[in-house]
C-alpha cells in the first residue's frame, strides 16, 4: 500500500504501467494544480522505484540533469546528476514543465528516449546503458501560448502522451475530503465554486482555479477558519489581480458561504 | 408676454415634481448603474454559464398595461417599466436600479437578473413558471441569493401589494392552472426575466437576411445603444420618398424617424437623437439605392499625402480550393510609401497608455540570462574550471572560464501586418473609427519593440480585386523607429477590402529574408478574408488558410489578433486554436496590443 495518496480518474494508472514495464517514456500534459506530480510521485510508490524530480526552468544546463565535476580535498571528483542516478541504478526520473528548459538541454533526453536508452557523458566519456527499472516522465502545461517555448516535434514524439485535467466534480470532491478533512457540504460547494470558474475563459481569467487551491480552501476551513475568508485567501486572490474579476469572484463566494461578520 | 410664458413653465415644474414625488418609490440615493457594474456583470455571467458570444445591454421600457390609481394616471406613470428580456443575441437589463434602500441590495438585484438569465434558456413560453423555477434553482444552490430573495420579496411585496401573487405561487398551481396565471397580465416583477420586447408577431415575417458587403452599417447601429422595440413595417414596395408617412403619426406618439439602416449613408445625428426619445423605432426594409452602393467602389479616398507605388506590381499565386491548385500569378500586389509625412510626436493620451505598461516592459527588460565560456566577464565559472583541472589532457581543454550575466536577446523579427479595409471606418463611438485603435495600436507597440529593441517591420493591406492589392509600407526592417515612423501610422486609410492571402505570402517572403532564428508574423485584423470578385467566403478562407500553411512551411509563426466577435467561426480553422487572439472590447486593442506580444515571447 502506497503513502501517497492519489485517485485515479481515468485509465491513466494502468497505462503508466504498463508504459513502465515496456520501457516507454512517458509525457504528462494538463494545467496547474491537477495532480500531475501528485500523480508521479504515487506511482513511484505504487512500482517501488524512486522518483528523481527535477523542476526544468531556462538556466537549466546538461550538467544539472547529467552531473558535473566537484572539487574536495583528494582533488576533483564526478558527481552524478539526478538523471544519470536514475539511470544507473534504476528508478523514474520525473522532468517537471519541461517547457521551461531550453530546448538544447532537452536534446539530451533524446538517445534516452527512444529504443537505445543511452545516456552519453561526454565530460567523462561514459555511455551508460540505462538500467532496466529506468523511466523518463516528463510533464508541462499546455496552456500558455508562447511561441519562444514549446517542444521541439523531434523531442514530443518520443514519448507516450497522457493528457491531464481537472478531476470531475464527484472525484475533485473525494479529494477534497480526504486532503483537507472537510465535510462532504463544504467540499461540494467548493466543486460548485469551482466548476464555475471554470466556465471563464482566457479572456476573462488567465487560468483556472486548480485542485490543489480548492485543497488549500478546505485545509483553511477544517483548522476553523470561516469558509468565506478561507475562499477569499485561496481561491480568490490566487486567481486575479483584476479589480472587476476580484469583485465578482468574491460575489460568488459570498452567494455560496455567507459572510459572517 | 414673456414673463407669462415663464410663469406657466414653472407652474408645471412644480406640478411634474409633485407628481413625481408621489408617484416615485426609488431611493435615488441608492441608485446603481448599469454601466458601472457592466464588466463585472458579464464576468459574473460567464461565470454561471451564460453563452460567451452574448452581449449585455440595456432595455428599453415596456407597456403594460395594469390597473393604475389617479395620480398614476395622472401623472402618465404606472404603465410602463424598464424590465429584463433576452434573446439569442444578447441580455437586456434596466439602465439603473434604485429599488432598494441600499446600494448593496441593488447591486445584488443586477446579479440576481443576471443568474436568472443563466438559468431561463428559451424565450417564449410560461414566463410565470419558468422564472418561478429558475428563481427556485438559484435560491437552492445558492445560499446568498436565498437570504437575498426572500428579502427583497418582502420588501416589494410591502411597498407594493399587487405582486403578492408571487407569494401564492407553487408547482402544484402552475402545474394545473397554466390558463389563468400564463399571462402577462400580472403585474410586472422586475425580478424576473421577460420574454423578448419586439414579439408582437410581426417580427418573424420579415426576411431579416443582412446584406452582405455593407460595411458602413456599423456606424448607425452602434451608435444607439439603447435596445428600441423595433417595430418593422413593410415599406419595400414604396416607390419612392425617404419617409414611410403614416397620417395618424401626426398626433400619436408614435413617429417614424429615417434611421433606416440599410438606407442612410450619412452619419443623420438629429434622426438618433430622435431616436432616444421615440418609444418605438420603424424599422423600413427598402433597399439602399444602388447609387449609395456604388459609391463605396467609386468614391477614391482624396489622399493629402503623395503615394509613391514602388514598381510596377509583383504577381503572386493564388490558391483555388476547386481546381484544388494554384493561380499562377493570378494577384498583382503594389507596395506603396507614403513620403511627405511630417514628423509625428507622441500624443498625451498615448504616452499615458505607455506609462501603464510600463511595468511589464521594465520586467522583460530585466529578463538576463547567463553567458558561459567566455574568455573574459563578470565572475568565474566554477564547473568550466574544475572541468578543466579533471581533465587529464588539459592542453586541449578550451580555457573560456569565465561567465557574465547578459540581457535576454530574443532573436526575433517581428512583422506586423495590419488590416486598413474599408471597416475598419466603422466607428466604435461618435468620434473613434476602429482604424484610429489599429492607428494607436501601431503606435503604442512600436514604442514597447523599440524599447525591448525586438527587430520589427510594418505593412498594411487592402485590396480591390485581384489586379489591385495595396501593400503599404510604414516601417521596413532596416529603417529606425523614429517621428516620421509615427507620422506614416498616423497618414493610414481605410482602403477596400481585405485579400489576406496576398498579403500574408508578401510579408513572409519578407520574413524569411531575416536572418534571425525566431520570425513572427503578427496580423491585426477586424474581419473575414473578403474582396468584391470570387474572393469571398469559403474562397477567401481556403486561400488564406493555404497562404498561412505556406508561412508555418518558411519557418514564420503566425499569429492575429482580431477584433471581430464573430472570429471563433473562422480563426481556429485558419489559425489554429492557438494561434489567435480575440480582443473584445476594441477600445482596449492598444493597451493589450503590446501584452499579447509580450506574453507570446515571454
Amino acid at each position: 500500500m502506497s503513502n501517497t495518496y492519489y485517485l485515479p480518474q481515468a485509465n491513466e494508472v494502468e497505462l503508466f504501467e504498463v508504459a513502465a514495464s515496456m520501457n516507454l517514456p512517458l509525457l504528462i500534459k494538463g494545467p496547474t494544480g491537477c495532480g500531475k506530480t501528485r500523480f508521479v510521485e504515487y506511482m513511484g510508490d505504487k512500482l517501488k522505484r524512486d522518483v528523481y524530480t527535477v523542476v526544468c526552468h531556462d538556466d537549466l544546463s546538461a550538467a544539472d540533469l547529467i552531473g558535473r565535476h566537484l572539487i574536495d580535498e583528494n582533488g576533483t571528483y564526478w558527481q552524478d546528476g539526478p538523471l544519470t542516478k536514475a539511470v544507473r541504478n534504476g528508478g523514474i526520473c520525473y522532468l517537471d514543465e519541461i517547457i521551461e528548459a531550453r530546448k538544447d538541454t532537452t536534446v539530451i533526453l533524446h538517445s534516452l528516449a527512444d529504443y537505445r536508452r543511452v545516456l552519453p557523458i561526454d565530460r567523462t566519456g561514459e555511455m551508460i546503458q540505462a538500467h532496466p527499472d529506468f523511466m523518463l516522465v516528463v510533464s508541462y502545461n499546455p496552456g500558455y501560448q508562447n511561441l519562444l517555448k514549446g517542444m521541439k516535434p523531434s523531442t514530443k514524439q518520443r514519448f507516450i502522451s497522457l493528457s491531464f485535467d481537472y478531476p470531475h466534480a464527484g472525484v475533485e470532491k473525494e479529494i477534497i475530503i480526504k486532503e483537507s478533512g472537510v465535510n462532504a457540504d463544504i467540499a461540494q460547494r467548493l466543486t460548485t465554486i469551482a466548476d464555475e470558474i471554470r466556465q471563464l475563459d482566457d479572456n476573462d481569467i488567465q487560468e483556472a482555479v486548480s485542485t490543489r487551491l480548492l485543497v488549500y480552501a478546505g485545509k483553511l476551513i477544517s483548522k476553523g477558519f470561516n469558509p468565506y475568508d478561507a475562499c477569499m485567501h485561496s481561491i480568490v486572490e490566487s486567481l486575479s489581480d483584476e479589480r472587476e474579476v476580484l469583485e465578482v469572484l468574491e460575489r460568488l463566494v459570498q452567494l455560496h458561504f455567507i459572510q459572517k461578520n | 408676454m414673456l414673463q407669462y410664458l415663464e410663469f406657466e413653465e414653472s407652474i408645471g415644474k412644480v406640478w411634474d415634481r409633485f407628481l413625481n414625488n408621489k408617484v416615485n418609490t426609488s431611493y435615488e440615493d441608492a441608485r446603481v448603474y448599469f454601466t458601472d457594474k457592466e464588466k463585472s456583470l458579464k464576468v459574473f455571467y460567464h461565470l454561471l454559464g451564460g453563452e460567451k458570444a452574448k452581449e449585455l445591454q440595456v432595455t428599453d421600457k415596456r407597456f403594460i398595461d395594469t390597473s393604475r390609481s389617479m395620480i398614476e394616471k395622472i401623472s402618465g406613470k404606472g404603465n410602463h417599466f424598464y424590465l429584463t428580456w433576452q434573446d439569442e443575441k444578447g441580455v437586456y437589463l434596466p439602465s439603473s436600479l434604485a429599488i432598494f434602500t441600499t446600494k448593496e441590495e441593488n447591486e445584488m438585484l443586477y446579479f440576481w437578473l443576471i443568474a436568472m438569465c443563466t438559468r431561463i434558456n428559451n424565450f417564449q413560453g410560461n414566463i410565470l413558471s419558468k422564472n418561478f423555477h429558475a428563481s427556485q434553482e438559484l435560491i437552492q444552490t445558492y445560499p446568498g441569493f436565498k437570504h437575498f430573495y426572500t428579502h427583497a420579496l418582502k420588501n416589494l411585496i410591502e411597498v407594493n401589494e399587487k405582486l403578492s401573487f408571487i407569494k401564492n405561487l407553487n408547482t402544484e398551481n402552475l402545474l394545473n392552472d397554466t390558463s389563468t396565471l400564463s399571462n402577462i397580465d400580472n403585474y410586472p416583477f422586475i425580478m424576473w426575466v421577460y420574454p423578448p420586447l419586439s414579439s408582437h408577431g410581426r417580427y418573424s415575417e420579415f426576411n431579416d437576411e443582412e446584406e452582405p458587403l455593407r460595411n458602413g452599417d456599423e456606424k448607425e447601429t452602434q451608435t444607439l445603444q439603447m435596445k428600441k422595440q423595433a417595430n418593422q413595417i413593410d415599406d419595400s414596395k414604396e416607390t419612392d420618398g425617404l419617409l414611410a408617412f403614416l397620417p395618424e403619426a401626426m398626433m400619436s406618439i408614435l413617429e417614424q424617424v429615417n434611421v433606416d439602416r440599410s438606407e442612410d449613408d450619412s452619419f443623420d445625428e438629429d434622426a438618433l437623437y430622435n431616436a432616444q426619445d421615440l418609444d418605438e423605432i420603424t424599422l423600413g426594409q427598402k433597399k439602399a439605392n444602388l447609387s449609395s452602393r456604388l459609391k463605396m467602389d467609386l468614391d477614391l479616398t482624396v489622399n493629402a499625402h503623395e503615394e509613391y507605388p514602388i514598381g510596377k506590381g509583383k504577381y503572386l499565386d493564388e490558391w483555388d480550393y476547386k481546381k484544388e491548385s494554384y493561380l499562377k500569378n493570378y494577384v498583382c500586389i503594389r507596395p506603396h510609401l507614403i513620403t511627405n509625412v511630417e514628423p509625428m510626436q507622441l500624443s498625451a493620451h498615448l504616452k499615458k497608455m505607455l506609462k501603464k505598461i510600463q511595468n511589464e516592459l521594465d520586467l522583460m527588460e530585466l529578463d538576463r540570462i547567463k553567458n558561459n565560456r567566455l574568455p573574459y566577464g563578470d565572475e568565474i565559472n566554477l564547473d568550466t574550471w574544475i572541468d578543466y583541472k579533471s581533465n587529464k589532457n588539459k592542453a586541449a581543454h578550451h580555457q573560456k572560464f569565465y561567465e557574465s550575466f547578459v540581457k535576454k536577446t530574443r532573436d526575433m523579427s517581428t512583422l506586423i501586418l495590419a488590416d486598413v479595409s474599408l471597416s475598419t471606418e466603422a466607428g466604435i463611438t461618435q468620434e473613434v473609427r476602429v482604424i484610429d485603435l489599429i492607428k494607436d495600436g501601431l503606435i503604442v507597440f512600436s514604442e514597447a519593440l523599440e524599447r525591448l529593441e525586438d527587430r520589427f517591420a510594418i505593412y498594411s493591406f487592402s485590396s480591390l480585386k485581384n489586379t489591385n492589392v495595396r501593400f503599404e509600407i510604414i516601417k521596413n526592417f532596416k529603417e529606425k523607429y523614429s517621428a516620421y515612423t509615427r507620422g506614416r501610422i498616423d497618414a493610414m486609410k481605410p482602403g477596400y477590402y481585405t485579400r489576406m492571402g496576398a498579403a500574408i505570402r508578401e510579408s513572409s517572403k519578407i520574413l524569411t529574408m531575416q536572418q534571425t532564428q525566431n520570425k513572427l508574423l503578427l496580423i491585426i485584423s477586424d474581419g473575414k478574408p473578403n474582396d468584391v470578385d470570387r474572393y469571398d467566403g469559403r474562397y477567401g478562407i481556403e486561400d488564406t488558410k493555404k497562404a498561412i500553411t505556406e508561412c508555418k512551411k518558411l519557418g514564420i509563426t503566425p499569429f492575429c489578433i482580431t477584433i471581430d466577435v464573430e472570429s471563433k467561426e473562422y480563426m481556429p480553422y485558419l489559425f489554429g486554436k492557438n494561434g489567435y487572439a480575440l480582443v473584445r472590447n476594441s477600445k482596449k486593442l492598444p493597451s493589450v496590443l503590446p501584452e499579447i506580444y509580450m506574453n507570446l515571447t515571454k
